[in-house]
C-alpha cells in the first residue's frame, strides 16, 4: 500500500465536481499511479466526462483538491477528445494535427524544430497512421482519427494518456485495436492510461483499475473485483428493484 | 486595355486607391478564414456594421461639443474616424466573444440586432451632421477613390502588423481556434490569444471600413475564404488562394469599376460574388 501512494501520480482528495457551483458527484477521493490502466466508467450522465475535465484542470473543483506527486514538476497529459469534437471546416493534415501535441514545448512564436517533426513522425508511425500523413484529418475514418489522437497525445511526451470514450462511435474491431493499443503502450512506454468508456467489457479486459459512477457513488476497485459478472449483476438487479 | 494601362502607370492619379484596394483584398481574407473556421460569419457582417457606426460617432462628437472641424486637414478627420471605429470595433468583437463564451441567449440574434441598430444608427447619426455633406458620408460609404498618401501608409503599415503577427503566431491561434481544450491542457493562455486574434480582426476591419467600407469590408472578409476553401488542401493553401484571391478581384474589380465608371466597392462584391457561383460550379464539377 505504501509503494503504491508513493508511485502516484495525481491524488484526488474528497473533491466535489460539477458546473457552476452545483456538485454533480462529491466525495471522490483515489490516486492515480504510474504506470497503471485506470477506467473510469459509468452510464451516460453519471459525470464521467466531468471527472476527466476536472482532473485534466479543464474544470475548476468545487471542493476537494487534485494533487500531483511532485508540485514542482507539472504533469504532462496526452489528451485524447472524441474524434467527433472537431469541426471539419478546418482543412488539417493529419500530421498538422499530431504536431500540434508538441506545442507545449515549443515558444509563442518560434519555428517548430526538426527533432519535433520528426518524433510527431514517429508517434505517427508507433499507432501506424505515419502513411496517412498527408490527408486531411477530416476525411480519415473514426479509427484512423483515434489513432491520429493517440498519436498527438504521444507528442506531447505524456506522463498520463487520457482518453474521452475512446471506442465510441468506432466499430468493434476498431475498438479491440486500440484498447490493445493503449495496453502495449502503458506496458512498454511506462505511461499511465486513464479513459473515460461505457464499454464494460473492453474495462474488464484491460483495465487495472476501474473508477464506476454508479447513481451518485464512487465505487473504486480491481476490474476483476468491481466488474465481475455476479458483482454486475446484483448491481443491475438493484436497479431494477 | 488602354485602361488597364492607364491603371498600371506610376502616374495614375487614383494610384493610392488601387494601391489600397488591393491591400484590403490581400489582408481582408486572411483574418477571414478566422472566420470561416470559427463559424463567426455573422459577426463578419456585423463587425463592419459597427465600425462604421463608430466613426460616424466619433465624426459627430466634436459637432456635440461645440468643434468645428471643418477647418481642420484630413489627417485629423481620419485619425478621429479611425479611432471611433477601432474603439467600437474591439469593444463589439469582445463582448459578442463574452456573450458567446458564456452561452446564454441567442448568439445569431444578438449579432443581427447588432447589425441593424448599428446600421441605422449610423444613417441617423450622419442625418444630423452638418458636415456630412463634406466627404465624411463618402468615407463611410467606402469612397476609395479619394485616398491620401497618409491613409496609404496608415492602411499599409497597419496591415502590414497584422499580417506579421498574424504569421508569427499562426500555430497559436490556430491551435486555439481547432482545439481550445487541449490548448489549455498545454497550458496556453486561451484568453491572451483569443485577444489577440479579436485585436488582429479589429485592426483589420477598421482600417478595411474606413477604406472600402463595411459592405465591401465583409465582402473581403468572407468570400475569398470560402471560395479558397472549396479548393484548399491544406491550412497554408487556404490562407494563400484566400489572400490571393481577394487581391486579385480588389484589382479586377477597380479595373472594371474604372473602365464602366461604377462605384468601386460593389464592384468588388459582385465580381466576387459571381466568381464564388463559378467557383462552386467547378468544385462541384471537378
Amino acid at each position: 500500500m505504501q509503494r503504491t501512494m508513493n508511485e502516484a501520480l495525481i491524488t484526488l482528495d474528497n473533491l466535489s465536481i460539477g458546473y457552476n457551483n452545483q456538485a454533480v458527484l462529491s466525495g471522490i477521493s483515489f490516486s492515480i499511479v504510474r504506470d497503471c490502466f485506470t477506467a473510469i466508467v459509468g452510464a451516460n450522465g453519471s459525470g464521467k466526462s466531468t471527472l476527466l475535465k476536472t482532473i485534466l484542470g479543464l474544470l475548476p473543483p468545487i471542493e476537494g483538491s487534485i494533487s500531483t506527486a511532485s508540485p514542482s514538476a507539472r504533469l504532462v497529459f496526452g489528451y485524447v477528445p472524441q474524434f467527433t469534437h472537431f469541426d471539419s471546416i478546418y482543412l488539417l493534415t493529419v500530421f498538422e494535427v499530431a504536431l500540434m501535441g508538441t506545442y507545449g514545448r515549443v515558444r509563442a512564436g518560434a519555428f517548430i524544430p526538426h527533432y519535433e517533426r520528426d518524433f510527431t513522425h514517429e508517434c505517427l508511425s508507433a499507432v501506424g497512421v505515419d502513411e496517412l500523413a498527408l490527408r486531411r484529418f477530416a476525411e480519415l475514418s473514426g479509427g484512423q482519427k483515434q489513432r491520429v489522437l493517440i498519436a498527438r497525445a504521444l507528442a506531447a511526451r505524456p506522463d498520463i494518456v487520457v482518453l474521452d470514450e475512446p471506442t465510441a462511435g468506432v466499430d468493434r474491431s476498431a475498438t479491440h485495436a486500440v484498447m490493445e493499443y493503449l495496453s502495449q503502450l502503458r506496458k512498454e512506454r511506462k505511461i499511465s492510461v486513464l479513459l473515460v468508456t461505457h464499454d464494460f467489457a473492453a474495462v474488464r479486459q484491460h483495465a487495472g483499475q476501474v473508477v464506476w459512477l454508479y447513481e451518485g457513488d464512487v465505487l473504486i476497485g480491481s476490474a476483476h473485483e468491481l466488474l465481475s459478472p455476479e458483482r454486475m449483476a446484483g448491481m443491475f438487479e438493484k436497479r431494477i428493484d | 486595355m488602354e485602361t488597364l494601362r492607364q491603371i498600371l502607370s506610376p502616374d495614375f492619379l487614383l494610384r493610392n486607391s488601387i494601391y489600397t484596394s488591393v491591400i484590403i483584398g490581400l489582408s481582408c481574407p486572411l483574418v477571414g478564414v478566422f472566420f470561416v473556421m470559427r463559424r463567426l460569419v455573422f459577426m463578419g457582417v456585423a463587425l463592419p456594421q459597427i465600425s462604421s457606426t463608430g466613426v460616424a460617432i466619433a465624426l459627430s462628437l466634436p459637432m456635440w461639443l461645440g468643434f468645428n472641424l471643418a477647418g481642420h486637414g484630413s489627417h485629423s478627420v481620419h485619425t478621429l474616424a479611425f479611432t471611433g471605429s477601432i474603439t467600437f470595433t474591439l469593444t463589439a468583437i469582445l463582448v459578442l466573444a463574452f456573450l458567446q463564451r458564456r452561452g446564454h441567449g441567442h448568439p445569431d440574434g444578438r449579432l443581427g440586432t447588432a447589425y441593424v441598430v448599428a446600421a441605422s444608427l449610423s444613417i441617423l447619426l450622419l442625418s444630423k451632421n452638418p458636415y456630412g455633406e463634406i466627404g465624411w458620408l463618402d468615407m463611410l460609404k467606402g469612397d476609395v477613390i479619394a485616398i491620401s498618401d497618409f491613409d496609404l501608409v496608415l492602411t499599409a503599415s497597419t496591415l502590414t502588423l497584422v499580417l506579421a503577427v498574424l504569421g508569427l503566431f499562426h500555430k497559436e491561434l490556430l491551435m486555439v481556434s481547432f482545439d481550445r481544450e487541449l490548448a489549455i491542457i498545454l497550458r496556453k493562455n486561451v484568453v491572451f490569444w483569443d485577444i489577440l486574434l479579436y485585436l488582429l480582426i479589429g485592426l483589420t476591419v477598421s482600417m478595411a471600413v474606413l477604406s472600402v467600407g463595411p459592405l465591401t469590408a465583409f465582402g473581403f472578409l468572407l468570400i475569398p475564404a470560402l471560395m479558397a476553401h472549396l479548393f484548399a488542401r491544406n491550412m497554408r493553401q487556404f490562407t494563400v488562394l484566400a489572400s490571393l484571391t481577394g487581391g486579385a478581384v480588389a484589382f479586377l474589380g477597380f479595373w472594371l469599376s474604372y473602365q464602366y465608371d461604377f462605384p468601386v466597392g460593389p464592384t468588388d462584391v459582385v465580381v466576387l460574388g459571381v466568381l464564388y457561383a463559378i467557383a462552386w460550379i467547378v468544385a462541384r464539377v471537378i
